[in-house]
């Protein structure tokens, strides 16, 4: 088991006059005013600039945290932490905890994000939240990650933790409209799912490609190398960088070389403060420093992992992977890797579907940009997989499906 | 949506063959396995009449193993619609 980072003190964090921008407010994080959460609070936030607030009190004084979006948390979920100690914060509305209790000094609530269930909360402090701790270049970065998200905390801790990381949040409102809002607001790093960059390049590549984009980073879904590559085409003098995190296993992988996957070499490698990463039965697994309290150790991951070519390419969730038909196992990874290498498909999601005879076929949603028939596609996917894995059923789709996640649940 | 004609079914069974570089036969009594056409074209077609009817099929039905012509495939989607 690794060794878990110590909770965090209560110092003025040292980027504490990064500027952060969030919809009409524009200042430092010294400057956001905060609720006066109480000792154990949940603050179940609307915007952004209230989990800031949330964030920053957070930071700079005793005390036990969860930031969720309001709308992640149903009625039952509430009464839980209730229950559990927490007085929920919404805006101006209080209500107690069912029984007080002390706060245990440090301790951030993360919600998972619920892909594989129902949200669950995770045990984390700031400092394992922290997980970059080189010095950085200045830099302005996007958070278009949904407030209190695994991610968003990624950005607001490098925020907080370096001088020079200032950031642009941006309000869910204004998600369709990112690329504008960087292009005015100067931001020169950017981090989003690979679904998040393929829906910008869709709608918006001409304003994308005006951004002065120095760092760009991809996580929370598979990073597939046809997503890697049009961002090099566009960002030829941006590092890319993509990252493998996740609220249990925390930051564990990260790629800068352009390419998907990472070298096989970095498996079972025991290198102190790096992550051990193993793939067992083919599933990744993760030892971490950065997990979250209760997920030392080997942690299972769930998320598949294929060597090829001398890389460890994550490709999908273990569970929903394998497609049964009729007998023989079509891979739902293979399938949408074979779609997305067509140059006309920019977006592509495979399951399986119950279908008479052979129990499932297999079935893909795609979003195209540019003109190719149906019949092309198939084609395209017949020439380079066994026949039970060619999609049987493909609708075409007018937009690139995204979630408050900014996952599409590939 | 109406049931589908034995025309509409097999237009639909062509285009199922046509998507593999296949043509149907005119003849309903062509053999399925001469021409190629098997258990997962089978099941693609069926998909294809339900998202055209917009409901599921229920092949709970005797039968299945007896399917061996283009007739053959035709007649037992029709009898599905009715079922």
């Amino acid at each position: 088991m690794r060794r878990h980072p110590e909770a965090v003190g209560t110092a003025l964090p040292p980027g504490s006059g990064n500027r952060i921008v969030i919809g009409g407010f524009r200042g430092t994080w010294a400057d956001v005013s905060t609720a006066s959460l109480p000792a154990v609070a949940a603050a179940l936030v609307e915007t952004h600039l209230a989990a800031a607030g949330a964030a920053w009190e957070h930071a700079t004084s005793p005390r036990e945290t969860l930031i969720a979006g309001a709308g992640r948390v149903s009625d039952d979920q509430a009464q839980e932490l209730r229950d559990d100690g927490f007085t929920l914060v919404r805006g101006e509305s209080i209500e107690p905890a069912s029984q007080q209790r002390e706060a245990v000094t440090g301790r951030l609530w993360l919600l998972t994000s619920g892909s594989t269930g129902r949200p669950k909360r995770v045990a984390h402090t700031l400092q394992s939240l922290t997980t970059v701790a080189a010095d950085q270049p200045p830099r302005r970065w996007l958070c278009p990650y949904s407030p209190g998200a695994y991610a968003w905390w990624q950005v607001v801790t490098l925020s907080l933790a370096h001088p020079g990381q200032d950031v642009v949040f941006v309000e869910a409102a204004q998600l369709d409209s990112w690329p504008q809002l960087a292009l005015a607001e100067g931001v020169t790093a950017a981090s989003g799912t690979p679904t998040f960059w393929r829906q910008a390049l869709w709608r918006s590549a001409e304003t994308v490609a005006k951004l002065p984009l120095e760092q760009i980073t991809l996580g929370g879904e598979p990073v597939d190398q046809a997503i890697l590559d049009r961002l090099t085409a566009l960002f030829p003098a941006a590092r890319i960088s993509w990252i493998y995190a996740s609220s249990e296993a925390g930051a564990s992988i990260a790629v800068h070389d352009g390419r998907a996957g990472f070298p096989v070499s970095w498996l079972d490698r025991d290198v102190p403060g790096r992550p051990l990463l193993t793939v067992v039965d083919d599933e990744l697994l993760i030892d971490s420093a950065w997990s979250a309290r209760g997920f030392e150790g080997p942690l299972r991951t769930g998320d598949r992992a294929e060597i090829i070519d001398g890389r460890v390419h994550i490709t999908g969730r273990v569970a929903s992977d394998e497609i049964n038909v009729g007998g023989s196992k079509a891979s739902a990874s293979a399938v949408r890797a074979v779609l997305l290498a067509h140059p006309a498909v920019v977006w592509a999601q495979v399951r399986g579907r119950r279908a008479p005879i052979v129990g499932n076929v297999v079935a893909a949603d795609v979003v195209l940009d540019g003109p190719v028939s149906q019949a092309e596609l198939t084609g395209w996917c017949s020439e380079r997989l066994p026949d039970y894995s060619v999609p049987r059923r493909l609708r075409l789709l007018n937009e690139i499906p995204i979630k408050e996640t900014l996952k599409s649940d590939v | 949506m109406s049931a589908l004609s034995r025309d509409q079914l097999r237009t639909m069974m062509g285009d199922v063959l046509e998507a593999q570089g296949k043509t149907i036969p005119s003849s309903d009594d062509s053999p399925l396995d001469e021409i190629g056409f098997r258990s997962l074209d089978f099941s693609e077609l069926a998909l294809r009449v339900e998202d055209e009817l917009g409901s599921e099929l229920n092949f709970d039905a005797p039968g299945l193993r007896a399917i061996e012509t283009v007739g053959d495939v035709l007649e037992f989607l029709e009898q599905l619609q009715l079922a």
